[in-house]
C-alpha cells in the first residue's frame, strides 16, 4: 500500500525543539509492524510498572492492548482495510487514526442526519503517554489527526464534520482543546462519551492553531 | 490525499494539547483483561512456584533448552530465565499468553497460576499447590513428573461443565 505524505512537525519534548515529521493517509505494513514490534512490548513494560508502582488500575491507559498478539489476525486486518492516517517521527510510528466516511450520520440538532467523517480509533504511540513516559517523547500527534480528519471531511464536501466516541482519559482533549460538542455518554456504545464537531468548530480548531 | 499545514500550526497546536490523552474507539478499547481483573497477589507465592515449575517441565517436556522455548513462544529469554529460577518473579501478561498459546492451554488459567488474576476457580490453585508439591525440576524428567505434568496440563485443559 502506497501512501501520500504531507510534512509535518512534531514538539520533541526532550530536545524542547520542533521536529519533522510526516502525516501518511494511510495505514501499512510498516505501522502494523511499529504496533506490533515496539508499541505493543512498550504498553506491557509500562503497565507492569504501574501496577509495581500500586498505581490504581482506574489510572492506567485503557488502550492497553494486552491482546495485541493474539488478536493480530482479524483485528490488525481489520486496521489495514480501513483508511487510516498515521504520523510518522523519529523513524517510527507515532500515532494512529481509522477514519469511516459512509456509515455515520451527525446526532447534533443543527446538523443531523447529515454525512460525517467519523473517527473509529485514534491512538498515540505509548511513549507519547504522558501517564506511561514521563516525559513523554512527542506532542502534537492527536491536533495533527484531528486536523487530518477535518481536511478529509471538507474533501468529501462534509465541511469539517467530524465525530467520534472518546476514551475516558480524552474526553478533555475533545471537549476543551479540540471544543467538540459532548453529547454525552453513548450506553450503545461500550459506555464512552460521544463528541461531534460542526463546521464552525472545524473552523475555530483549525484558527486555534493559528493564534500566536 | 495531502494536507497543508504550517510548521507555526503545529507547534501552536502541539502547545495547547500538551501532554493530553487522546485515545478514541473500541479500537483502542480493550476489554479483554479487563474481564480478568489483575491483581497483585503478594501473598499468594505458591502459585507463583507452580508457574515456574509448569513453565519448566513443559519446556523441558518438549526437549526445549531455555534459548529455542524463548524463540519458538516469542518472549524474551531473560524474563524466562527468571520465571523459571525466581519463583517470587512476577511474569509480564503478555509472556503468560505467549507461554500459553505455545503449550496450548488456557489462558485465563494459566494467568491465575502465574498469579496475575484473581482466582475465579479456587481448585486450580489447590492444584497448582498440588502440582508444585510433587513436581522436582531434575535433570531429566521422570515418569512421575511427566505424569504430575500431564494431570495438571488435564486440569488446566479441563472445560466446565
Amino acid at each position: 500500500m502506497t501512501a501520500t505524505v504531507s510534512p509535518i512537525y512534531l514538539f520533541n519534548v526532550e530536545k524542547r525543539e520542533p521536529e519533522e515529521a510526516e502525516l501518511w493517509d494511510a495505514i501499512t505494513e510498516q505501522q502494523i509492524s511499529d504496533w506490533e514490534g515496539e508499541w505493543g512490548p512498550e504498553l506491557s513494560k509500562s503497565i507492569q510498572r504501574l501496577k509495581r508502582a500500586g498505581v490504581d488500575r482506574r489510572s492506567w491507559p485503557q488502550s492497553r492492548h494486552w491482546n495485541w498478539r493474539d488478536k493480530k489476525a482479524d483485528h490488525l486486518q481489520g486496521l489495514l482495510a480501513c483508511q487510516g492516517f498515521s504520523v510518522v517521527g523519529g523513524g517510527l510510528t507515532q500515532g494512529m487514526m481509522i477514519v469511516d466516511t459512509a456509515k455515520k450520520r451527525c446526532r447534533i440538532e443543527s446538523q443531523k442526519n447529515k454525512h460525517i467523517v467519523y473517527i473509529e480509533y485514534l491512538e498515540n504511540a505509548p511513549w507519547n503517554r504522558k501517564e506511561l513516559f514521563d516525559p513523554p517523547r512527542y506532542r502534537g500527534v492527536g491536533s495533527i489527526l484531528i486536523r487530518a480528519a477535518i481536511e478529509l471531511s471538507k474533501n468529501e464536501s462534509f465541511k469539517g464534520r467530524i465525530g467520534l466516541h472518546s476514551l475516558p482519559q480524552a474526553d478533555e482533549f475533545y471537549a476543551d482543546t479540540c471544543n467538540m460538542t459532548d453529547l454525552g455518554v453513548d450506553a450503545g456504545y461500550y459506555g464512552l462519551r460521544y463528541f461531534e464537531m460542526t463546521p464552525e468548530q472545524a473552523v475555530a480548531f483549525i484558527e486555534k492553531g493559528n493564534q500566536l | 490525499m495531502k494536507i497543508d499545514v504550517t510548521r507555526e500550526w503545529c507547534l501552536r497546536m502541539a502547545q495547547l494539547e500538551a501532554d493530553s490523552d487522546i485515545g478514541v474507539g473500541r479500537y483502542a478499547l480493550n476489554s479483554i483483561f479487563d474481564s480478568e481483573t489483575p491483581s497483585p497477589m503478594e501473598n499468594l507465592e505458591e502459585p507463583t512456584i507452580a508457574f515456574s515449575r509448569f513453565v519448566r517441565l513443559m519446556r523441558r517436556n518438549h526437549g526445549l533448552t531455555v534459548e529455542k522455548l524463548a524463540e519458538d513462544a516469542d518472549v524474551d529469554i531473560a524474563e524466562l530465565v527468571e520465571i523459571e529460577d525466581d519463583t517470587r518473579y512476577k511474569p509480564q501478561p503478555r509472556t503468560v499468553y505467549q507461554l500459553a498459546n505455545y503449550f496450548q492451554v488456557p489462558r485465563g488459567k494459566l494467568l491465575q497460576v502465574a498469579g496475575l488474576t484473581v482466582p475465579k476457580d479456587s481448585r486450580i490453585i489447590e492444584e497448582a499447590f498440588r502440582f508444585a508439591a510433587r513436581s522436582e525440576p531434575v535433570a531429566a524428567l521422570s515418569p512421575e513428573e511427566r505424569a504430575a505434568l500431564e494431570t495438571f496440563v488435564a486440569v488446566l485443559s479441563e472445560q466446565k461443565p
